[in-house]
């Protein structure tokens, strides 16, 4: 199998929602020895683009965009280490890190929104639930991350989307970074007053207003 | 326009003469059994030490590393027979006592806790303070059609201990039973159980008479809260009832099926029963079952779909098959805000319609709440009162006898006659056709009738202005303030609370 086919073959496991044939590819091109990096541009990628294509076209639902994002992540997990030993750089519209804040273990919300911008080609590093300041400014000095996406269900637990933000001021790194919140209580309002760059309502909101902080 | 008299609060739940059931006796006993299958072999996740010990105590399956709680059937059921069917959530005289289980009929509720607020003022929407939650309780106070009171909005200027003083608030605006679902951590917990316990005259009245209670949500699929398991196991050592809630959302937390979507709610709600039943045998307790659906297209929270509120009915005759009480239904639209959009109207009518047919023991009712319980529009009050107002005509039937035949009457009015001269028209008309927002004779010559939204706005201003729920007394007011005050002051509460520990 040349080059194009494999990454013909990698194109269509992400089409085919095949996550285990996604994951044999990445790794067969590791044994390969292809840069790994093309492998994600020419292979994986166009393949989620076409996910999302069909998914604006509104021609599949949300579950088949989860299970291609799915297949995308385990595959481009598998080359992550491979792209950052080369020093080569994926073309991702651009990288984030989510979780909920501290105190908060209601993660399905971001879990969605993760799959929705993995989906719409980005690099989304999901911390969890119940993430502290501390992890999320460590985690933006180590990944220099273009967003972060908070994310709380509570009221009680809001209050910590901007402690995260005056953390990163804190750290001087909050202009390095856009902030996006989100979650059932969380409005525009709020956003505002807590010093956020944006507010998604649902995950296809975020998707928009994380292109839009981009400039894509 | 509906009548408007200064009064003292009173309560009156809807019985139905009219029954449905949405299950039959092989489906229920197939979603049981699948329940305590999921209980068995699947497990729930408890990440409470304190919970872990109880159940692995009462020999159920712990795994104190991943914090999952499997428990054999055996042992569910023998917990549950512990659970009473019949019991009392009491307000602070004995008419306010929603006697739960027997034959009354459906109690409602208005529930919460939206965190944004319509102005009453400006009709514009704001984040929610303490003098919401007041007001709030207040109009609950005043119509009969709310037997039980929750927080319905967040009192969001007062930080960490926004719960407490909600409950407070109620405390201080209503006789109804006030329940919270907010009170979310052990802490809280033993702070406002402090208040009832000083409203009730102490805590053996309170045991005796709970004018408090706590609705516990899990986290689908099948967890609990850390915090939230503790507050139901103080709540539960005082005596007080504990109702456990599932909100699973069909596709996302829940299997894309009902059937599926009940059995893990059903798990969730009865690992929880389970739990206070080994701690405090006893309890009383009563579950809910509330399934939304994920909106396939841009991943919204719905509850609004005729699929997930006839799954909420059938819920009830889980609940009872189980020997436990029930409460049925939101009230609250999708995510149409306007207050006369139909799509905001037909999502409550049926399901509660429905929900009082199943004989549910208790309902979240009118409310005012909106977009998915996030917003309060308190005029939308007198709009859940329309619709409750036609399920009580509705479910009450038809009454046939002798004189509702009215053969008399009909021979002496005879072919071509006409009935409305007759005295017994006279009497029986004015029934049928109860007070209402809906048909207020508008002074402007282009409209026939004035715009409810209005007429709603006059009601609720009316009764802000003019009912005054009966006061506790002065010392126990200021009691509470001091509970309140000390709350406020708990740093172990604050770092609690904000997921410091």
């Amino acid at each position: 199998m040349n080059n194009k086919e494999l990454f013909t073959k990698m194109e269509q496991s992400i089409i085919n929602y095949d996550k285990d044939e996604a994951v044999r590819l990445a790794k067969m091109a590791l044994e390969k020895g292809i840069d790994p990096t093309k492998a994600v541009d020419e292979g994986f990628v166009k393949g989620i683009q076409t996910v999302g294509d069909l998914f604006s076209r509104e021609e599949i639902f949300l579950p088949e965009l989860v299970m291609g994002a799915e297949a995308m992540t385990a595959a481009t997990d598998i080359l992550e280490e491979a792209i950052k030993k080369s020093g080569g750089k994926a073309k991702y519209l651009a990288k984030g890190v989510a979780g909920t804040v501290q105190g908060d273990i209601h993660d399905i919300g971001i879990r969605l929104v993760t799959t929705f911008l993995v989906a719409n080609g980005f690099d989304i590093v999901f911390l969890g639930a119940n993430i502290s300041s501390s992890l999320f400014v460590e985690k933006a000095k180590e990944l220099k991350p273009d967003l972060i996406l908070l994310s709380a269900l509570l009221t009680t637990t809001m209050p910590n989307q901007k402690e995260v933000i005056d953390s990163l001021k804190e750290a001087g790194i909050r202009e390095n970074v856009k902030v996006l919140v989100g979650g059932a209580p969380i409005s525009q309002d709020w956003a505002d007053q807590i010093g956020a760059d944006g507010y998604g309502e649902n995950a296809s909101a975020a998707v928009k207003v994380a292109k839009k902080l981009i400039g894509v | 326009m509906i009548k408007l008299e200064e009064g003292r609060a009173s309560i009156q739940p809807i019985k139905s003469k009219l029954k449905v059931s949405v299950l039959d006796d092989e489906d229920i006993k197939k979603i049981n059994q699948a329940a305590l299958s999921i209980l068995e072999e699947v497990g729930v996740l408890f990440p409470s030490e304190k919970a872990l010990k109880i159940f692995a105590d009462a020999k159920a399956n712990v795994d104190f590393d991943k914090k999952i709680v499997k428990i054999p059937s055996h042992l569910v059921a023998d917990y549950l027979k512990k659970a009473p069917r019949h019991y009392t959530l009491a307000g602070r005289r004995p008419e306010l006592d929603a006697k739960i289980g027997g034959e009354n009929g459906t109690y409602f509720y208005c529930s919460g806790e939206a965190p944004n607020v319509v102005d009453l003022e400006t009709g514009e929407r704001r984040r929610s303070i303490k003098s919401d939650v007041e007001n709030m309780a207040k109009i609950a106070d005043y119509f009969p059609i709310i037997s039980l009171v929750w927080p319905t909005v967040s009192a969001g200027d007062k930080g960490e201990t926004a719960p407490i003083h909600g409950v407070e608030a109620c405390f201080n605006n209503t006789e109804k039973h006030v329940q919270t679902e907010s009170v979310m951590d052990e802490i809280s917990a033993k702070y406002t159980i402090e208040m009832a316990s000083v409203i009730a005259g102490g805590r053996d009245k309170l045991r005796e008479k709970p004018i408090y209670s706590l609705l516990l949500c899990a986290i689908a699929p099948l967890a609990q809260d850390r915090g939230g398991i503790e507050s139901a196991l103080a709540f539960a050592e005082a005596g007080l009832p504990v109702g456990l809630m599932s909100m699973p959302t069909i596709g996302l937390s829940a299997p894309p099926y009902q059937a599926g979507a009940l059995a893990t709610g059903l798990a969730e709600d009865l690992s929880g029963c389970v739990l206070t039943q080994i701690a405090y045998p006893g309890t009383p307790n009563f579950i809910t079952i509330q399934p939304a659906i994920i909106n396939p297209r841009s991943g919204d929270y719905f509850y609004g779909s005729p699929f997930s509120q006839i799954a909420s009915v059938a819920a009830v005759q889980l609940a009872h098959s189980n020997g436990l009480p029930v409460t049925s239904q939101f009230s609250f639209g999708g995510n149409a805000y306007k207050l006369n959009s139909w799509q905001v109207g037909i999502e409550n009518v049926y399901g509660h319609l429905l929900s009082v047919m199943a004989g549910a023991d208790m309902s979240f009712g009118p409310s005012g709440l909106i977009e998915a319980v996030t917003l309060l529009d308190m005029a939308r009050i007198l709009f859940d009162r329309e619709i409750f107002q036609a399920i009580d005509i509705i479910t009450k039937g038809i009454e046939v006898n002798d004189d509702t035949l009215a053969f008399d009457m009909i021979r002496e009015v005879g072919p071509r006659g006409m009935f409305l001269g007759q005295k017994r028209t006279a009497n029986e008309l004015p029934k049928l056709w109860p007070p209402s927002i809906l048909f207020e004779k508008s002074k402007l010559a282009e409209e026939k009738y004035r715009n409810p939204v209005e007429v709603a706005h006059e009601v609720i201003d009316w009764v802000l202005k003019n009912h005054h729920p009966a006061p506790l007394d002065e010392n126990v007011q200021q009691e509470l303030r001091k509970i309140v005050a000390a709350a406020d002051r708990d740093e172990n509460l604050k770092r609690e609370i904000r997921g410091g520990r």
